[in-house]
């Protein structure tokens, strides 16, 4: 919140160093892992495995009656995987759409969590044979009878995750409003909330998230096919070579079978697994968005940015009057009115944007009241940053003497035309310079807000890099866009505050 | 025209006047001399209503503040306050212009906004006013143009513009550079020709022996005496009035070299 004062012409230079070394740094770290890594995890006595356990059911979440121990499918996967290689599995959490990232620069040894084998990732990493054959489920609210497959999805609002297969076949259908989210829970909740038409998910998601939901169903049969692969870097061939010898094992063996029987996962499809080689055809895509110049995607990040500058704008104005208000209420006003007042102030400030943030969009529809995620974002980011405003206020009607508010009353003036045509026009003068770099702050705080469906700037780039996997330029492109926007903005906020000190000096 | 009666005030648990009475008539110039701290400041604010004090009764051209006391005065108190302020105008020791208006600004506003008058009627009278404290010319200029005897009278004028009754002064020419002081006590002598009803708070003795009626004494709270400028300037009744003035005047008169 605390941000510096405006970055002069001098400090410029500087920041246009910045992504060469953060280019460095990351070309540096790319390239460790020796070339036997099977040994190597034999030798730490451990394999270390990566998924997000956030939402994460059926494949690996914490067990509701023990929240410190992870169960899910894919942790009996990995312990039988590991007990093959004769080491315990360990599991490491990571947001789902940057597992590979993360894999690539060395965070574990492997990823098992219900990846896609596509050929954008076939390219960046190796994948170990098929562990489970997957299919696409679409689920609409039990009313719903106009949706009955891929086909009908036209127009619709349909949620899905970034960076799934699925996001690239609802894009391959054609006129799909697509609504992505990095969770799996939220789609679900926004369904039977009435904010989407459809989900398009994974069966085994569908199967743990929605089939118990008594105001979801599934719609049509299952759509699409493909195959889950354990994710390997791509130096470590020799891991490939004892994890694929240990699938072999475990489908050989039934143990396979048994676990996913378990959790009510098995189904004739998986007998492919024994010939992984007949390929499913399934939800690849067709564009490779791999090889794409970088200005491919710039209509996609323009238009994110739009959004941002959107959200940010309207969510300001709100502060700014809002914070106005409270500013007011609190020190002028008496009893219940302004004890509220400062409790809103004290509570906003103490407590993350995040959770305010969900509880607006996913809480409120508990009591009824169901926000879009637009009027969400500007009241979620409006709301919490009123509270910073009126302590800017506040400030700055401190900072006015009082012989100011007595020289007004003492001409007659009622405290109310005091306060508006003489303390606060020099109160707000005080407080314009915080309240742009707030501007500034809000501005890029407004990244939060994809967690709550919006797809703004940041959450453009991370949907274009999850299904590219093009972490970095595309990451550099997104972070000049809001460099673009916010510098110029500072400029401007300097020559403001310049023309202001000089009328008033 | 201002009638105080056994006007009692404390901040906090500190007292401050434990009973206080005077009358000013119409037409009267009365100065409050004493000690930094004896209460004539806060004397004058209690009459304009920005000190509540606790007991005690402050009639202002008919109209009553009682004890406004009270942390928060009610809605009757509160309108009887403004009555009294547009009876009478203010002038502080520091000023207190307006930083953000233009001198013309400053001085219509309340014109415009209190009184409801045209702008054009507050302005031609804002023009008068500035050209009888000689600042015509800065009509445009904003306060932190002007040196601080020009924002005083800048501030006389400015209250003279409410067309007040009576016109308190709070050590008016205190943070003045003293070259300057000459030319508010000009625009204040004016005033009192002309049959102003003043009260002053001041440590300018020869211009309170000059200009007074009658001088008011305070010492820590309490009205030493009262007197005509000759009573208390050659003959003072009280050992603490004789301590006061030797102090004061012995620094006013300094031996030349």
């Amino acid at each position: 919140m605390i941000g510096s004062r405006g970055t002069g012409p001098a400090c410029l230079k500087y920041l246009l160093i910045l992504p060469v070394i953060f280019l460095l740094l990351f070309l540096s770290s790319s390239s460790r892992s020796g070339s036997d890594a099977a040994a190597k995890v034999r030798e730490r006595g451990t394999l270390l495995w990566g998924g997000d356990a956030e939402g994460g059911a059926p494949y690996v979440f914490p067990d509701p009656k023990n929240v410190d121990v992870l169960i899910g499918f894919e942790v009996e996967l990995a312990g039988a995987i590991a007990k093959v290689m004769g080491v315990p599995a360990r599991f490491v959490q990571n947001a789902w759409d940057s597992l590979i990232p993360a894999l690539e620069r060395g965070d574990f040894d492997l990823v098992i969590n219900g990846i896609e084998i596509t050929p954008e990732r076939t390219a960046k990493v190796l994948f170990s044979r098929p562990y489970y054959v997957y299919t696409e489920q679409l689920v609409v609210r039990r009313e719903e009878d106009g949706i009955r497959g891929l086909a009908d999805l036209a127009g619709k609002r349909v949620g899905t995750l970034m960076g799934a297969v699925s996001q690239t076949m609802l894009q391959q259908a054609g006129g799909v409003d697509i609504r992505i989210y990095s969770g799996v829970v939220e789609p679900y909740e926004d369904l039977a909330l009435g904010r989407l038409d459809a989900v398009f998910l994974d069966l085994p998601i569908a199967a743990y998230y929605a089939r118990p939901n008594p105001l979801l169903k599934y719609a049509g049969p299952p759509a699409g096919e493909g195959y889950y692969g354990i994710a390997i870097r791509r130096e470590d061939a020799s891991l490939k070579e004892a994890v694929d010898g240990a699938i072999d094992r475990l489908l050989r063996s039934g143990e396979l079978r048994r676990i996913y029987e378990k959790w009510g996962l098995w189904n004739e499809a998986q007998e492919k697994l024994f010939h992984p080689d007949r390929s499913p055809g399934a939800g690849a895509s067709g564009r490779d968005a791999r090889d794409a110049p970088l200005v491919t995607f710039f209509p996609a990040l323009l238009k994110g940015a739009g959004i941002t500058v959107l959200v940010s704008v309207v969510s300001m104005g709100l502060a700014v009057a809002l914070g106005l208000l409270l500013c007011l209420l609190r020190h002028y006003s008496g009893g219940p009115l302004r004890i509220a007042a400062s409790s809103y102030i004290e509570i906003f400030r103490g407590t993350p944007l995040l959770i305010q943030l969900y509880l607006l969009y996913y809480g409120l529809p508990n009591v009824g009241i169901t926000l879009s995620p637009l009027l969400a974002a500007f009241l979620g980011l409006g709301m919490n940053y009123a509270a910073y405003e009126a302590e800017l206020y506040r400030a700055g009607i401190e900072a006015i003497p009082k012989g100011q508010m007595e020289a007004a009353l003492s001409l007659g003036m009622s405290r109310r035309l005091a306060l508006r045509r003489i303390v606060l026009p020099q109160a707000l003068r005080v407080a314009v310079p915080g309240v742009t770099n707030d501007f500034i702050s809000l501005f890029k705080d407004s990244s939060l807000v994809s967690v709550i469906a919006m797809v703004e700037l940041t959450k453009t780039y991370n949907i274009l890099a999850a299904t590219t996997l093009r972490f970095l330029e595309l990451g550099l492109v997104a972070a000049f866009l809001y460099f673009a926007m916010s510098y110029p903005l500072s400029l401007m906020a300097r020559r403001l505050e310049e023309r202001l000190a000089g009328r008033t000096r | 025209m201002i009638s105080v009666r056994g006007l009692h005030k404390s901040f906090g648990k500190q007292p401050l006047f434990r009973g206080i009475d005077l009358e000013i008539t119409k037409g009267e110039v009365v100065a409050c001399i004493g000690p930094s701290g004896s209460g004539k400041s806060t004397f004058l604010r209690c009459i304009n209503g920005l000190e509540p004090f606790q007991q005690g009764e402050i009639v202002v051209g008919g109209v009553e503040l009682h004890s406004l006391n009270r942390e928060k005065p009610g809605r009757a108190d509160r309108e009887a306050i403004r009555k009294v302020r547009l009876k009478v105008g203010m002038v502080f020791q520091q000023f207190n212009l307006f930083p953000h208006m233009t001198v013309l600004d400053n001085i219509i506003e309340a014109p415009t906004r209190v009184l409801r008058l045209s702008r054009n009627d507050a302005t031609q009278r804002a023009v008068g006013l500035l050209r009888r404290v000689n600042l015509e010319r800065k009509i445009d200029s904003h306060p932190s143009e002007l040196s601080g005897g020009e924002q005083q009278r800048v501030a006389i004028a400015r209250a003279l513009a409410m067309k007040p009754e009576a016109m308190l002064f709070d050590e008016p020419t205190s943070s003045l550079d003293p070259e300057m002081v000459g030319e508010v006590l000009s625009v204040i002598q004016g005033l009192v020709e002309e049959g102003m009803t003043t009260l002053i708070a001041t440590h300018e003795m020869d211009f309170a022996r000059e200009a007074a009626d009658r001088i008011v004494v305070f010492d820590q709270g309490e009205i030493v005496e009262t007197g005509t400028p000759e009573e208390i300037f050659r003959h003072p009744k009280k050992d603490r009035t004789l301590m006061f003035l030797r102090r004061v005047l012995r620094r006013n008169a300094l031996p030349p070299g």
